[in-house]
């Protein structure tokens, strides 16, 4: 062996430590991939790319979504789960896959296995009347409510709308609902507009063109503030149900990510999220200019959910 | 109406013009080529389109829709295999008029069809959108299931000659709707315990493998004969003869494209299926169906653009998107900042206008390709099979794998394509297998729905006038040829005729 031979040898371990080094150093290194149980352009999917557009600047790296639809996050978690814990795959989560994990059908995910990384959408749920409903304010329709059980139009069985309308219903103390199951958002809309349902409780967003153009009107904000965008509703607290239901999104990662870049990704989400753009997107669509908290409280929030999602599953009778 | 003039202005922009064409011949493109959908291909391109505007974005994306309709049926006529789901009912009779060597007639009808459906629905999109729009607002679950019982009704009639065949391949396809998440009740149907089922079967997937990938197989099957290429003649404008002919079932699929379009979930894929069981019962040559009737190219053709131009309606005016490629568009829409609703029109009717314009220069942009340059795009069909089916392969692939990332879709396109090999090979269509599915879905979830809203009480169904009206259509559909037979029957015994002398 030459004296260049081992020259190079010893030049080439050399150049894999340095690389070494740094790949423990830099991170991310490569691109992040964001997964998400939503559609290309359902709202989670719109969140995701909105928290990206400023994202590459944070992270010095790319992102890209990667759609995993089915099983109500089901797909989405077994995707992760396959995943190296390195940090380089984070999920969009919302409450939807933690009720999917408290159904024992979280493809081998435990609750426990879920570390917030930062909150992205906090976005309340609003109580809303078609234009032909007879009650004008959320007072005569809880009136009414109490003797007569409402039709809700929701989305699936077992969804956090679900929930939200059972556990409102018996907060205020109403006749326990009628839940007619629709397959998204939109045809809540049309079918509240068309009289079909007495009641629904939707996102301020999804039904925003029909509250703009009269054909929704919306009673009830179930949050701890009124929503500038319709600063007349009063929240439920005001007429002393106390009710608070929201449509919550985050980024988390599974468990057995190392800490150091569980806090890298933590800071960079929350610089991404606090950008001109992102802030823009959350007051455009009706959301809580408040949307954005780091791990700890995301983390609460989503050891709170689990707590209650159990019992409240149970009293559905959803397992 | 100076909204409507600035929004007609962009087209006077050569940036506008150039995406325009751009998005018209990658729809033609990708709609002749089997398997690669338009809006599989308007979703990959989605991402790109966030840096162009909204306008140019949409005007983009609803060109590849308007063109790739269009471009499904050069396929469908020359290799037939639809190049694009909505093209399914072209192939019935397109094929069989280019095996004859009329591929050219065959092509220019289409052509011309395709663009009087589309051209006629942007019409209807520009009067009468906003007025439409408030029609989304009178069907509820129980007049969905109403038309989904309609369709179901129409099943004997699409796809081969021997109804009870189609009736057995529409019952699976029902069958197949139930797999999934139980909407009313939250439960696991016959998915066994696979996530990615657990919504239902993807359509692109079930379409690839039935459409493509069979075709692939058939193939395969023949490749020890010369296969007889079919060679195109000179794509000609139609006859005055064929013009005669088809004007009625054009004009007539225009208008039912349209509505079938308007109508949320059922898109141009539904409107040409349906469209050409219509034309065939209308039509005074029912007998040639099957072999190669001229109407029954321009029927579905017209058809399937048009329901382009629906589709559009309840996706700008209420954001509700009628089918799958405009659920694409929409959340083009949504990512640049536009929200559409019926305030959109009072607030951006410029850019409004401005999509309405484009999709009117799509369509008469793809006329001009079909006619003078639909050559070039026949060549795909001059590939050699060694080099043309695993392309087709692997965009099939590509395409079911694209939609949601899921490898589970690809093996349902591969199982799908073996059944639909054998459903071929028995002599069954898959076209009421998909219908079957398609319906089947709507019609046990509005059921469900519609008995939860009427408090389980049936009878409350003779109360909604538009489910009367819908109803007493389908009866009339059914036995309309059992009525027709016994009117003429009793006809002819009264002028002292053998009944069955005919």
């Amino acid at each position: 062996m030459s004296k260049k031979t081992l020259g190079l040898i010893a030049l080439g371990a050399a150049a894999l430590l340095v690389a070494a080094a740094q790949a423990q150093e830099k991170f991310p290194s490569k691109t992040i991939e964001v997964v998400t149980h939503a559609g290309v352009g359902g709202g989670t999917d719109i969140t995701a790319r909105m928290m990206m557009v400023q994202a590459p600047a944070a992270f010095g790296q790319e992102l890209v979504v990667v759609n995993k639809t089915g099983g109500s996050g089901a797909a989405a978690l077994g995707y992760a789960a396959g995943r190296p814990k390195d940090g380089h795959t984070i999920l969009l989560i919302t409450q939807t896959h933690l009720l999917t994990i408290l159904q024992g059908r979280g493809a081998g995910v435990k609750a426990e296995d879920i570390v917030g990384l930062a909150r992205a959408t906090e976005d309340p749920q609003v109580l809303m009347v078609g234009k032909g409903s007879p009650y004008v304010t959320a007072k005569e329709f809880i009136e009414a409510s109490k003797s007569k059980a409402m039709k809700y139009g929701t989305t699936q069985i077992g969804s956090v709308d679900h929930l939200a309308v059972v556990g409102f219903a018996r907060k205020a103390g109403l006749q326990t609902p009628t839940v007619v199951p629709f397959r998204g958002g939109g045809d809540v809309v049309v079918n509240l507009v068309g009289g079909n349902i007495d009641a629904a409780l939707l996102n301020y967003a999804e039904a925003e063109s029909q509250i703009k153009a009269g054909e929704v009107r919306a009673l009830l904000t179930l949050a701890n503030e009124r929503l500038p965008a319709i600063a007349d509703t009063p929240t439920a607290k005001e007429i002393g149900i106390d009710a608070v239901y929201s449509t919550t999104r985050g980024f988390a990662v599974l468990k057995g990510t190392p800490e150091d870049r569980i806090k890298i990704l933590e800071e960079g989400l929350v610089k991404a999220m606090s950008g001109k753009i992102y802030q823009d997107y959350l007051a455009s669509s009706g959301q809580s200019l408040k949307s954005v908290v780091g791990r700890q409280e995301w983390q609460a929030q989503i050891d709170e959910f689990l707590r209650t999602g159990q019992e409240a599953l149970a009293s559905l009778g959803v397992k | 109406m100076s909204a409507f003039a600035s929004g007609m202005a962009i087209l006077l922009d050569p940036y506008m013009l150039w995406v325009i064409l751009a998005g018209t011949v990658l729809g033609v493109t990708v709609g002749a080529l089997p398997g690669l959908s338009g809006s599989t291909t308007a979703a990959l391109l989605l991402p790109l389109t966030i840096g162009m505007g909204p306008v140019a974005s949409i005007a983009f994306l609803g060109s590849i829709y308007c063109a790739a309709n269009f471009g499904g049926s050069i396929t469908a006529i020359l290799i037939n295999t639809p190049g694009d789901p909505s093209a399914s009912a072209t192939a019935y009779d397109g094929y069989p008029l280019a095996a004859r060597g009329e591929a050219g007639r065959a092509l220019g009808m289409s052509t011309v069809a395709s663009a009087i459906g589309g051209i006629f629905s942007v019409i209807v999109l520009i009067v009468a959108a906003p007025l439409l729009a408030r029609a989304a607002y009178n069907f509820g679950p129980p007049e969905y299931f109403a038309l989904a019982l309609f369709g179901l009704s129409m099943l004997g009639a699409v796809g081969s000659e021997v109804g009870v065949r189609n009736l057995m391949a529409g019952a699976f396809g029902v069958f197949l709707a139930t797999i999934g998440l139980d909407l009313t009740t939250g439960v696991e149907r016959f998915t066994f315990g696979f996530p990615e089922l657990s919504e239902g079967l993807n359509l692109v997937p079930v379409l690839t493998g039935l459409f493509a990938i069979s075709e692939m197989l058939t193939q395969a099957t023949q490749l020890h004969m010369p296969r007889e290429r079919l060679a195109l003649d000179a794509v000609r404008l139609p006859s005055r003869d064929d013009f005669r002919k088809c004007a009625k079932s054009i004009g007539l699929s225009s208008v039912l494209g349209t509505f079938i379009g308007i109508l949320p979930a059922l898109g141009a894929t539904t409107a040409a299926l349906i469209s050409y069981s219509e034309t065939k019962r209308w039509s005074k040559h029912k007998h040639e169906f099957g072999k190669g009737a001229i109407e029954g190219v321009a029927g579905p053709e017209a058809a399937n653009n048009a329901a382009v131009g629906g589709s559009m309606v309840p996706t700008l005016a209420l954001g509700i998107p009628g089918s799958t490629t405009t659920a694409i568009i929409l959340a083009g829409l949504i990512v640049q900042g536009v929200r559409p609703g019926p305030h959109l029109f009072n607030e951006q009717p410029v850019l409004l206008y401005a999509v309405f314009a484009s999709m009117l220069a799509a369509n008469l942009i793809y006329l001009a390709l079909g006619l003078f340059a639909a050559k070039a795009f026949a060549r795909i069909t001059l590939i050699p099979d060694a080099i043309l089916w695993p392309a087709v392969f692997v965009f099939a692939v590509v395409g079911a794998y694209g939609q949601d990332q899921s490898i589970t879709d690809v093996w349902v396109m591969l199982i799908f394509g073996v059944i639909g090999f054998y459903l071929r090979r028995f002599g069954f269509s898959p076209a009421p297998l998909v219908m079957g599915l398609v319906l089947g879905k709507m019609v046990e979830e509005t059921l469900k729905q519609s008995l939860l809203i009427f408090d389980q009480n049936w009878l409350l169904f003779f109360s909604r006038p538009i489910v009367v009206a819908l109803f007493a259509v389908t009866l009339l559909s059914v036995f309309a040829p059992l009525i027709g037979r016994t009117i003429r029957h009793a006809f002819r015994r009264e002028k002292g005729l053998d009944p069955l002398s005919e």
